[in-house]
């Protein structure tokens, strides 16, 4: 269990990272193209985390996995 | 073939939670084809630009949201290790940052200063409701799986429905990711 909160902490981190830089990077930045690129990287990245580490989305055809 | 292993008293490969994963999946999927549309139409009428929103309320309901994931994820982790306390003080706590998320919402479209009548309007309200329609429902799920896990429902090898509200609650949380951005941030 500890290894997997471990887990868990480490993507909360990435995911207060990427707020936090994706709120500054709005604020900051006037060149609209720029922002909107940088927007939607934030957005998939932390799409990304979550789907893949809290929502397991590796295990979809894992039939030896259970619940 | 399903009907002759579960006779012959073996696990079905059809009756498997795989297969439940499999079917909240393509759930998902269909879910994604309608925030896309939302997302889609946001731009199309409005492109980048937006109305005044309140930028520190929607930071920091976005970071209750992302941290209501973490509790989720912690929930069905402790589950998996058959540790119910946490799991349920888990539950617990993704209901209450989901609640105030919600009402972070609701204060919103109190004191927004655009109408719906306006094109903002019309897909901030949308996009917006859609969503906290999404975590309302969320939130009852949860409390359903909670008000079992108090009664000692679910255990390390059984706890799917657990598991798969979480799962919705996760993907719930995804789509905010993609609104935030759209409705606070662009311009």
């Amino acid at each position: 269990m500890q290894e997997a909160m471990r887990i868990g902490l480490v993507v909360a981190a990435i995911l207060a990272v990427l707020t936090f830089v994706e709120y500054v990077f709005a604020v900051n930045v006037s060149n609209d193209v720029l922002r909107f690129i940088g927007l939607a990287l934030a957005a998939f990245g932390k799409a990304g985390a979550i789907i893949y580490y809290f929502m397991h989305v590796n295990r979809i055809w894992r039939v030896e996995e259970s619940h | 073939m399903a009907i002759v292993s579960a006779v012959d008293g073996h696990a079905s490969p059809y009756n498997h939670p795989h297969l439940n994963r499999v079917g909240l999946w393509l759930f998902f999927a269909s879910e994604t084809v309608l925030f896309g549309l939302l997302l889609s139409v946001r731009f199309f009428l409005e492109g980048i630009e937006r109305e005044h929103v309140d930028q520190l309320l929607g930071l920091w309901i976005t970071v209750i949201l992302l941290a209501s994931s973490v509790t989720a994820f912690t929930a069905e982790t402790a589950i998996k290790h058959d540790n119910r306390t946490v799991a349920n003080w888990g539950l617990f706590a993704t209901i209450v940052l989901g609640l105030i998320f919600a009402g972070g919402v609701g204060y919103e479209w109190a004191t927004a200063e655009f109408t719906r009548r306006e094109a903002f309007g019309t897909v901030f309200f949308t996009m917006t409701g859609v969503h906290a329609a999404h975590v309302v429902s969320g939130i009852g799920i949860l409390g359903l799986v909670l008000a079992q896990s108090l009664r000692g429902r679910y255990t390390g090898k059984d706890h799917w429905p657990l598991a798969g509200a979480v799962m919705y609650w996760h993907f719930v949380d995804v789509v905010w990711v993609f609104f935030y951005p759209a409705l606070y941030l662009v311009k």
